[in-house]
């Protein structure tokens, strides 16, 4: 489970769904509103296919998994904005963007295709926990450098690098991120020869 | 041919399956959904003319809506006003038909009570009985009026223009000589952090109390907000002596809209569609007043 949080996380080392982690992450709340929808996505898809997996044709195997994504992602979208106007508010817009990510597709094929319903819902939490935490990273960085904000709470008084709410900044930013994840594997490597 | 046959089985299949989850979860929320919506935009109204949870609005504030249609004539297009009016003591609709530069057409009664009039199927079921021939009609825009005490209290302006990427749909509150009261977004796609801030008070409440006569020439200059505009832009009830208040609005009301920062398109956007909206709200509304009294109609509004 805890696979997706940070060994295999799908934004510093699998760099899978890149284009809403830069597009979006601008802000802490941005991002946590993101994770959140990916992670109910990415749980509630993960089941389906798991649970439908033997009646899949292979050769079709990725329109179905599109349909399955798109499916929930209508349904949440439905129920969300008829039940939780308040919290619809904020995601909805957010909400309608995970059809088209590449982790949701990712870890069906690779996982939930493969296996039971209860192995595939933990790796769609993890996975879903791990983009999160990427998510709240990269918002949290360009939240305090580009807006001097954090959470909505003012902390530098203006905006230091207005550069770093564009989207270039996004790519600086997952760049530095993953060469810090690399090292960081890179020393535990080094770690573990010394001491076999 | 066996496996073409088992894909397109297997592919229809999943589709109707997804289809059927869809519609259902559709059919299921779709009524919770249009009230939700309407709820919001009435509470947007009140909160424009300053009525909110703490100071609920009185009774004796009536909202009424008056629906605008073009309408496709047999050689000309009108425009068809649909206007609440007096009957008794009941109010219901009655269409105005005016011709494109503002003159009085035909008017007809309607079979629509206030409360069908806010289901566009049920307007449209209306107007068609009374548009007899090949007469095709389109919805153009809702207005608003409220009233309080006998005398119009304001205009509510629901609308919609360009903005840097998708429309922009504002909710504008205006007094009877056309003065801004209010401006609310209500949906945008503007980038976050740089034309999303369209949202921010600092922002829209730079419109309030632009003066009609300024509006005509609003523009937006590129310079930082000044502390102690933004200040009293951002003030929360209480926290500002009444005079400060007073005095800083008066010094900036008759100021252009300050761009944001990094956003001087979308700032731009809102400020030509609000002149834009107001400009032509005002023309029309002297044309159906015009009309309403030489008709000597009685209207509710």
């Amino acid at each position: 489970m805890f696979n997706g949080l940070l060994a295999e996380n799908p934004i510093f080392r699998l760099a899978l769904s890149m284009c809403p982690a830069v597009g979006i992450s601008t802000s802490v709340m941005n991002g946590i509103l993101l994770g959140v929808g990916v992670l109910f996505v990415q749980v509630f898809s993960s089941c389906t296919i798991s649970a439908i997996k033997n009646h899949i044709h292979p050769r079709i195997r990725i329109p179905t998994y599109t349909l399955t994504i798109a499916t929930w992602v209508t349904v949440i979208d439905l129920v969300l904005a008829a039940y939780m106007p308040a919290a619809y508010k904020e995601m909805g817009i957010f909400v309608k963007l995970i059809v088209a990510f590449a982790i949701i597709t990712m870890r069906l094929e690779m996982f939930a295709a493969k296996n039971p319903i209860i192995p595939s819902f933990w790796d769609a939490i993890g996975m879903g926990l791990g983009f999160l935490f990427g998510m709240v990273t990269l918002g949290a960085i360009r939240e305090v450098l580009g807006s001097g904000t954090l959470l909505g709470f003012d902390l530098v008084g203006d905006k230091p690098l207005l550069f770093f709410i564009l989207p270039a900044a996004g790519f600086f930013v997952v760049g530095f991120m993953m060469a810090m994840f690399n090292y960081m594997d890179l020393v535990f490597k080094r770690m573990k020869e010394k001491k076999g | 041919m066996k496996q073409i046959l088992r894909i397109t089985i297997g592919l229809i299949i999943s589709c109707l399956a997804a289809g059927t989850i869809m519609g259902s979860a559709y059919v299921f929320t779709a009524k919770a959904k249009k009230h939700n919506e309407h709820q919001k935009e009435q509470d947007t109204m009140l909160g424009l003319l300053g009525y909110g949870k703490a100071n609920p609005a009185p009774s004796a504030l009536k909202l009424y809506s008056i629906y605008r249609y073009v309408i496709d004539g047999k050689n000309a297009k009108y425009l068809g006003y649909m206007v609440p009016v007096k009957k008794g003591n009941d109010t219901g609709y009655a269409l105005l038909v005016l011709t494109l530069d503002g003159k009085f057409h035909a008017s007809h009664e309607l079979k629509l009570s206030l409360e069908q009039a806010l289901d566009a199927s049920e307007r449209g079921k209306a107007l068609s009985t009374v548009l007899k021939g090949p007469a095709g009609f389109v919805y153009a825009d809702e207005t608003i009026v409220a009233r309080m005490d006998g005398k119009r209290l304001a205009y509510l302006l629901p609308g919609h223009f360009q903005g840097y990427k998708t429309f922009i749909k504002v909710m504008l509150a205006l007094d009877p000589g056309f003065n801004i009261l209010g401006l609310e977004i209500m949906e945008h796609e503007e980038d976050p952090g740089l034309g999303g801030d369209i949202v921010q008070d600092f922002f829209k409440n730079q419109f309030r109390n632009k003066p009609f006569q300024k509006l005509k020439e609003l523009d937006v200059v590129k310079q930082p907000l000044p502390e102690e505009y933004r200040k009293v832009l951002e003030v929360k009830k209480g926290s500002m002596s009444q005079e400060e208040l007073q005095r800083v609005r008066a010094k900036y009301q008759d100021s252009d809209i300050y761009a944001l920062t990094g956003a001087t398109i979308s700032s731009k956007a809102v400020t030509d569609g609000v002149k834009g909206m107001v400009k032509r709200f005002a023309y029309r509304v002297e044309v159906l007043d015009r009309v309403v009294s030489s008709q000597k109609l009685p209207v509710a509004f």
